[in-house]
């Protein structure tokens, strides 16, 4: 009983100090909202009425604490610039973020175990080489790149015109893959280097492992060891990428894709919110992807027990 | 053994749960799209930019005006045809009624008028719109908590209304100089004569709006609009909105005449088979907030859009001619075009605040500021920016008064926006100013590619008499609410602006230059002319005459002469619609008042 | 054999790597020339006229206000370089720093309070993180720079922790503790120098995220302000290419792409010659 306490204890610990940094750097430093929010031939004293409104002029610990308040009891109130309730504007863009960007990540990543498989069988020959080179193409291709060229080629009438070049009018399943395509590829485009890569050393330092000179001694055939031991005894390793990429992948890399194609998702949301000082959005953009972060440090941490009784 | 079938189970379980995931959440349908029957007339909208807000109190970008003015009455509108434009009852039955000294206007609104059915409502019932209902939402503009935007259009105007904000804003409190005399009779009291108060009345700030939405909806009241408008809201958010008509709005036959047609200039548009038809024509209205130019383009080329401010990046493949501009004729087939100058324009003010290139207390350093900020723009060459830029069709004018505007001269001078090399040298020389002394310029702008752009061209223009490179910084900001904060409080050197006109009456763009509405006013410049500002004074009460733009014209000429502004341009916008949809389209001062006449046609929109 | 000749030894054959070594010195004596306003100081002069194609005069053509794009491409190595060298080694610097302490004192307070600041760090996303620093710190040249450390030194810390306590229990570091020299010390001379090639690899790929980061920066308007980069051009350019203007766009990436493959292979030749299990003719085969 002691160690989930314990755990729950420093997540306690991360969450606050992820607020806090964020709180200093978004809220105290950040842009002052008053001034998208003030009308024409504003009066210093309409400027200081909606700088109060706004909260601005309260002293720093009583809006910090006041932040962390409204997080724990998710108070997260409204949008300063549009007035539409946070809770609604989550529920209504984080399903979007997801949709668009779970289909590049899990593709991402069960190519990027089989590439990395493929070469690590074949390690040496041309077919590791070959996938080796690509990787480190993949990994010298800017996200930015990327998405310029798969729009022109896919979505302009430069290249196949077959998508669209943005938006979001997703209603049905064939309207779903529409637009959702041209994402994915560039999601998937920009980490198969890295995955292929790292899932390839973590298959090699397994395949390189006694047990597994044992096995293969005593006369297993290539494929079946292969499939069966190096890869759930990789699990620890891929568990521990894929749960700690999701952070990286999921949000920092959505919220370009979202800015680019026009997606109504979270990640535009927070990018929007930050630029302009939309303080409760991003207050609870952040705060809840801090929590997020600590639930799946924790679920990584119950997992690796699962699965491998050895690690404490 | 346990172990394998553990482990095979523990790696393909997330895997499946992913799946599962992935495939409800990719499958959930979007519940936006309300397809009604196919016979659904749908008019498909793009506007280059989000709206504010929909809370008219909020509504301060054109986009929100667009929509407010769809979902809301206001009192005026602007006539949909003619040109220039004229002011038309809309919620009101007809022009104000103005007492002798100008002082009193009474305006009766038109009986008949519901609100939408809305659960705000006792029984979910839209009520009549009552004159107190304007009361109100005027009202609301002055309370502190409603963080209004549009209140400057009324500031210090009416009689008692500062006056109640400062008592506590009470709903209950009445206001003098804003009565309401019965249901349908609006008394407004100025303290002073303001003429262009009728244009402040078919702005989307002042639209009629209930308090029993407020009430309920507090702060969402402002994605959850409730109006009288020829349509009400059915979905809204960050990449588009769709509204839908309003079943129970007014009966106006539309009458041609009414609406200032011009048949010589409008008789192909197909506008006559509307005659005596009741607006809104179209069932649908769905409308998308695409801000970037090439989204924008190749979904109206596909066939997505029925309309489209052209993105200047565009022009190349779309017009034939440029003065005046003809389309090419394969697009000619398939869509008409409407080019238009934007109603405003802008300009770079240098800050007058600022010793180094403004006002200074030594009158010889004054003189010297002086004549470095007139050799400043006699360097900036006008018809390359607007090559560049504007593809060569905005219109250049010196000074302050645009094109658009009645007072605009024609025929006047336009040495001021002639680059003139050798005098802006001989300038610079006379007065003791060379490489080495001259001050460090600070452009500022709001980070953007353009602007960026911009700027470099601005550096190359003042590379030509000299000016060093290293001498003319950029001041970037990372959104324009930050730039806006800065020049706002005076701390930017050069701020490049564009002026939208709140309407088509040059008062408004003289009051960028008086004194009074210095930083963080309107004046970014921070002039202050003693002769300018008396001026200003004397034909703030006066209705547009001879005499009043004489005047203007005076002003104009100070301006010009003391070299405070690098002014202007008016941008050349261009827009096209499908041939088989009958409407004007406008951007300007119609602007969103025609979505109500715009017609998709027999059948509805079909992809082409 | 001993250890440095043997890593000497794989560097010289892997011909990837060598390869690798040259573009990257080319470039920085591109960058140096630069530096020295021996070329590409004409990036800012409008020349030509509008979007001209490919010419004697101009090699890549011009954008829209008719500057060269040739020109602003190589004046924008030097701002590659600039940002890559002050972000890499700086974030390198203080992530081996606060690694060492962490893991010198493991178990102790610091490694505690270090872990503790990782943790923090890598639960903000990294691009709000970035872009909110830069916020912060606007106006300001450096706030890139500075945004960019702040993150990236997490990930050589974390490194250099684990090696440092691997290295703890190593004799000559008993040995000196023994003797009763100051921590500190043991640290500076004995420890970290130990972890060189951790150091090393680190930095370079420190260097190539940096370079990517700004590309992503510059494009959101939160990067180089004054000068060019190819993430400016870049920006410059998604208006550019669907009118149908593809120069910016093809010399920027081509440049961008050549040094970051070359520097990744060259990351790449690094780790391995560092990597003790490594079989250079296991590899080959």
């Amino acid at each position: 009983m002691q160690y989930p306490l314990r755990k729950a204890f420093h997540g306690l610990l991360l969450v606050l100090g992820v607020t806090f940094i964020s709180f200093v750097l978004m809220v105290w430093f950040g842009p002052d909202q008053t001034y998208t929010l003030l009308g024409k031939n504003a009066t210093a004293e309409q400027i200081a009425e909606v700088r109060h409104e706004l909260g601005y002029d309260q002293p720093f610990l009583r809006r910090y604490l006041d932040y962390v308040a409204d997080l724990f009891t998710l108070r997260l109130g409204a949008s300063n610039a549009s007035g539409e309730q946070v809770s609604r504007i989550l529920a209504r863009t984080a399903p979007v973020s997801l949709a668009l960007m779970l289909p590049g990540f899990v593709l991402g990543n069960l190519m990027g175990i089989a590439l990395g498989l493929a070469a690590a069988r074949r390690r040496g020959q041309w077919t590791d080489r070959l996938i080796s080179g690509l990787s480190v193409t993949g990994m010298s291709i800017s996200f930015l790149v990327i998405i310029i060229a798969l729009q022109v080629l896919l979505s302009t009438p430069y290249g196949l015109n077959l998508f669209p070049v943005r938006g979001w009018q997703v209603t049905d399943l064939p309207s779903y893959l529409w637009h959702v395509t041209v994402p994915t590829l560039s999601l998937v485009l920009v980490t198969l280097g890295y995955n292929t890569r790292f899932y390839r050393a973590v298959f090699v330092e397994e395949a390189s492992r006694d047990h597994i000179r044992t096995a293969r001694a005593f006369g297993a055939s290539p494929a079946v060891l292969m499939w069966k031991h190096v890869l759930k005894n990789s699990l620890v390793p891929i568990i521990t990428r894929v749960m700690f990429s999701i952070p990286l992948v999921v949000i920092s890399g959505s919220l370009l894709i979202e800015s680019y194609f026009g997606i109504p998702g979270v990640g535009k949301v927070a990018f929007d919110a930050i630029t302009s000082g939309d303080q409760p959005v991003l207050k609870a953009v952040v705060g809840l992807t801090a929590v997020a972060f600590v639930l799946i440090q924790i679920a990584t941490d119950l997992l690796y027990r699962l699965v491998d009784p050895r690690v404490a | 053994m346990s172990r394998v079938w553990t482990n095979r189970r523990f790696f393909w379980q997330p895997v499946a749960l992913l799946a599962v995931a992935l495939a409800v959440a990719g499958c959930k349908p979007e519940p936006e799209r309300n397809d009604g029957p196919a016979t659904d007339r749908i008019y498909r909208h793009a506007m280059d930019g989000a709206p504010s807000s929909l809370d008219p109190a909020h509504a301060s970008n054109i986009y929100a005006n667009f929509l407010a003015v769809n979902l809301y009455d206001t009192l005026y509108r602007y006539k949909y045809l003619a040109r220039p434009y004229r002011l038309e009852p809309n919620l009101a039955e007809g022009l104000p009624q103005v007492s002798a000294d100008g002082l009193i206007y009474t305006i009766r609104i038109k009986p008949g008028v519901y609100f939408v059915d809305d659960p705000a409502f006792p029984e979910g019932q839209g009520r009549a719109v009552r004159a107190a209902d304007f009361i109100y939402s005027i009202k609301r503009h002055f309370d502190p908590a409603t963080r209004s935007q549009g209140a400057w259009l009324w500031q210090g105007r009416i009689v008692g209304l500062d006056e109640w904000k400062d008592n506590g804003a009470d709903y209950d409190e009445e206001v003098p100089g804003l009565r309401a005399l019965d249901d349908r009779t609006i008394q407004i009291q100025l303290i002073a004569p303001f003429p262009q108060l009728t244009h402040t009345l078919a702005q989307g700030y002042s639209a009629v709006v209930p308090r029993e939405a407020v009430v309920a909806y507090g702060q969402e009241f402002a994605v959850r609009p409730v109006g009288s408008g020829p349509f009400r809201l059915q979905s809204f958010h960050s990449s588009g909105a769709v509204l839908i008509r309003n079943q129970g709005f007014r009966r106006e036959p539309f009458s041609l005449e009414a609406e200032g047609f011009d048949p010589a200039l409008q008789e192909e548009l197909g506008l006559e088979a509307l005659a005596d038809r009741a607006p809104p024509f179209a069932d649908r209205i769905e409308v998308e907030f695409i801000a970037e130019d090439a989204a924008r383009w190749n979904a109206f080329i596909a066939g997505e859009l029925d309309f489209i401010k052209v993105p200047v990046s565009q022009f190349d493949q779309v017009l034939a001619t440029r003065d005046p501009p003809t389309l090419l004729p394969e697009l000619a087939q398939r869509y008409r075009l409407g080019a238009s100058l934007e109603s405003g324009f802008v300009h770079t003010d240098f800050n007058m605040d600022d010793r180094r290139i403004g006002y200074h207390p030594d009158p010889d350093q004054q003189a010297r500021n002086r004549a470095l900020r007139c050799a400043i723009i006699k360097a900036f060459d006008w018809p390359k920016r607007n090559e560049v830029f504007y593809y060569g069709i905005g219109k250049v004018f010196p000074g302050i008064i645009p094109p658009l505007t009645a007072e605009f001269d024609a025929h006047g001078d336009s040495s001021p926006v002639r680059r003139d090399l050798d005098g802006a040298r001989d300038l610079l020389s006379r007065n003791g100013w060379h490489g080495g002394n001259l001050p460090v310029l600070e452009y500022g702008f709001p980070s953007s590619v353009t602007e960026r752009q911009m700027f470099e061209q601005f550096r190359s223009f003042m590379a030509d008499i000299g000016y060093p490179a290293e001498k003319i910084r950029p001041l970037t900001y990372a959104t324009y609410g930050d730039y806006a904060r800065a020049y706002l409080n005076r701390e930017v050197m050069l701020t490049t602006t564009g002026w939208t006109m709140d309407y088509p009456d040059a008062e408004n763009t003289m009051q960028l230059f008086f004194g009074p509405n210095a930083s963080p006013g309107t004046n970014s410049a921070n002039y202050d002319n003693e002769e300018f500002n008396r001026l200003y004074r004397a034909s703030a009460s006066m209705q547009p005459s001879p005499m009043r733009t004489a005047m203007y014209r005076n002003m104009n000429r100070m301006v010009i002469d003391d070299c405070v502004t690098i002014s202007g341009i008016s941008r050349t916008m261009i827009l096209l619609w499908k041939r088989d949809r009958a409407m004007l389209p406008d951007r300007s001062f119609v602007g969103g008042f025609f979505f109500r006449f715009a017609d998709p046609g027999p059948s509805g929109s079909e992809a082409e | 054999m001993e250890p440095e000749g043997r890593i000497w030894r794989r560097l010289r054959e892997d011909r990837a790597g060598l390869a690798g070594l040259a573009v990257v010195s080319l470039f920085l004596m591109l960058a140096l020339a630069v530096w020295l306003g021996l070329i590409g100081q004409d990036w800012s002069i409008a020349a030509g006229g509008r979007w001209e194609p490919p010419s004697p005069q101009h090699w890549f053509g011009t954008n829209i206000l008719g500057q060269d794009i040739f020109q602003r491409a190589v004046y924008s190595v030097r701002t590659a370089f600039e940002v890559g060298l002050v972000v890499a080694v700086l974030s390198t610097l203080l992530g081996a720093l606060l690694g060492a302490l962490a893991g010198w004192y493991s178990h102790g307070w610091p490694d505690g309070a270090i872990l503790w600041l990782m943790g923090v760090l890598d639960s903000i996303p990294f691009y709000l993180f970035v872009a909110a620093v830069a916020y912060a710190l606007q106006g300001q040249p450096w706030a890139m720079h500075v945004a960019m450390i702040a993150t990236f030194w997490t990930g050589t810390s974390r490194l250099v922790r684990a090696e440092v306590m691997k290295l703890k229990t190593r004799e000559f570091v008993m040995a000196a503790r023994t003797i009763g020299l100051p921590d500190l010390l043991i640290l500076g001379r004995h420890v970290l120098p130990n972890t060189v090639h951790i150091l090393l690899v680190q930095a370079s790929i420190a260097f190539v995220a940096a370079i990517k980061t700004e590309v992503i920066l510059s494009f959101l308007g939160l990067g180089v302000q004054d000068g060019v980069s190819w993430g400016l051009m870049l920006a410059e350019s998604t208006q550019e290419v669907l009118a149908g203007h593809f120069n910016n766009f093809l010399a920027a990436s081509l440049m961008l792409f050549v040094l970051l493959m070359s520097f990744n292979l060259l990351a790449d030749a690094l780790q391995d010659a560092f990597d003790p299990t490594f079989d250079p003719k296991q590899a080959a085969q």
